[in-house]
């Protein structure tokens, strides 16, 4: 799984039926201390994760088929948590050098 | 998934029989600010309604012949929806934006 930030929202009426009724979020790729790790995924949200929220991406298909009941639906990539702290010592390490310049919500505390 | 914009069309009368009457596009992957990023690529148009110049965005691997009617095809891109409008979050913006002091 991936660490993301929701940073949009795509809205589409044309689209494949197993999309209808599900919203899709636009989320940078993060690295553990929060920092933007460069490419960005669009997911299909599982748990009402919204603006700015640091998230957990599923980006495996079957396991995203499991997790919507949706065996055949053309679909890869889910937000399935909401991330609320991330410790460890490498990511506090690497969050104390960008000194909290990221958002308030990746709180990163020492392992 | 990734967002890209359809820039051409893909006509092939031979064709292995699975790919009959599937429509083929030619599109180029966009980062979120909607900039080209990477190689073109080729994509069946799973939604049968995509068309040059149209903002989408496509599922790859095996997720993409899952977007077909027939899941057993040799397909590796497919665009599986067309984009009204991707939403910016508050406080989003790319540094280009930010030079220019106004969202795209």
């Amino acid at each position: 799984m991936k660490l993301g930030r929701v940073v949009g929202t795509v809205v589409s009426t044309i689209n494949a039926p197993d999309f209808d009724g599900r919203t899709l979020l636009l989320c940078d790729l993060l690295d553990p201390s929060g920092k933007p790790a460069g490419g960005y995924l669009i997911a299909v949200d599982t748990v009402g994760a919204g603006a700015g929220e640091t998230v957990l991406i599923l980006d495996e298909g079957n396991s995203a088929r499991q997790v919507l009941g949706a065996p055949g639906a053309p679909i890869r990539t889910l937000v399935v948590g909401i991330v609320d702290a991330v410790t460890g010592e490498e990511a506090a390490a690497a969050a104390s050098q960008l000194s909290g310049a990221t958002h308030p919500q990746s709180r990163l505390k020492s392992g | 998934m990734q967002l890209a914009r359809v820039i051409g069309t893909v006509v092939a009368t031979v064709k292995t029989p699975g790919l009959q009457g599937v429509k083929l596009l030619v599109i180029q992957p966009l980062d979120r600010h909607q900039r080209p990023v990477g190689s073109q690529l080729v994509a069946a148009d799973a939604i049968h309604m995509a068309g040059p110049g149209e903002l989408v965005y496509f599922v790859a691997a095996r997720e993409a012949a899952q977007a077909m009617p027939d899941p057993f095809v040799p397909v590796d891109h497919a665009i599986v929806g067309i984009v009204d409008a991707v939403t910016p979050l508050a406080g989003d913006e790319s540094p280009r934006d930010r030079r220019r002091g106004q969202r795209p």
